[in-house]
């Protein structure tokens, strides 16, 4: 396409949603899924964890399918979408895709699986590993555990492998 | 499916007019192979392929309604 329109600087982020908007629904059009798409500002700006300022809200028969394997259709839509319109990415948090409140129930799962994994570091004075997750989902864990006692958390590991490891705060005491 | 690879490799790649999908049915599977010019490579591949494996997380998900198996392949 001949053209391109020269690069605006510090465009607002909602200057993109028009484009996102146009794009998820040719998507779920030629993918064939049954989704509708509401565009909304994000309900509490400035909550602790995400601070979205927008968010791309699908409903219809597919919501289970885009929530599968914990929202891996909903998080690949986000990614190629935001990077089609050429958000810059260290905005991508400012727009988040989300379905019945997962983005808001799956925070206070990761954060109840910290809290647990925490308990267990501080009883054994061993390190523990989570799962691989995105850099969002790292990001509330590291969150979740910054105030607690007797634990420090790290981000081990490449790509997609990425995790986080909680690690006991100082070295283990030693028993006897 | 082809429209949809299209529509997504279009949009995010510099010179969509150079896209081209073509599905390859197999018995099991439909191989769908993307071009892209190859200075778009980069766009539709991603940092340490997060862009091709959304693509082929949408082109499964959107597989599974139809009951078949679908695979991408970028062609270079």
């Amino acid at each position: 396409m001949e053209g391109q329109p020269p690069p605006t600087p510090a465009r607002s982020v909602e200057s993109y949603l028009g484009a996102i908007e146009a794009l998820v629904k040719q998507l779920a059009r030629t993918g064939g899924f049954e989704l509708g798409v509401t565009m909304r500002k994000a309900a509490t700006p400035g909550e602790e964890i995400e601070t979205p300022e927008f968010v791309v809200d699908f409903s219809g028969p597919d919501a289970d399918l885009l929530l599968e394997k914990n929202a891996s259709l909903l998080n690949a839509l986000e990614y190629v979408v935001l990077k089609a319109v050429r958000l810059e990415e260290d905005l991508f948090g400012k727009i988040t895709f989300d379905c019945n409140d997962w983005r808001c129930l799956r925070a206070e799962e990761l954060k109840l699986m910290a809290q647990v994994a925490a308990e267990r570091v501080v009883e054994t004075g061993d390190s523990f590993a989570l799962s691989p997750m995105s850099p969002r989902e790292r990001r509330i864990i590291h969150l979740a555990l910054r105030d607690q006692a007797g634990v420090r958390t790290v981000s081990e590991g490449a790509g997609s492998e990425r995790k986080v490891v909680i690690h006991p705060a100082s070295p283990p005491a030693r028993k006897r | 499916m082809k429209e949809l690879i299209e529509a997504i490799a279009k949009a995010l790649v510099d010179n969509p007019d150079q896209v081209q999908v073509r599905p390859v049915e197999g018995e099991q599977v439909t191989v769908l192979e993307l071009r892209v010019h190859p200075s778009d490579l980069g766009k539709v591949i991603g940092k340490q392929g997060r862009t091709a494996r959304s693509i082929r997380t949408i082109l499964g998900a959107a597989g599974m309604k139809l009951k078949r198996r679908f695979t991408l392949e970028i062609l270079e």
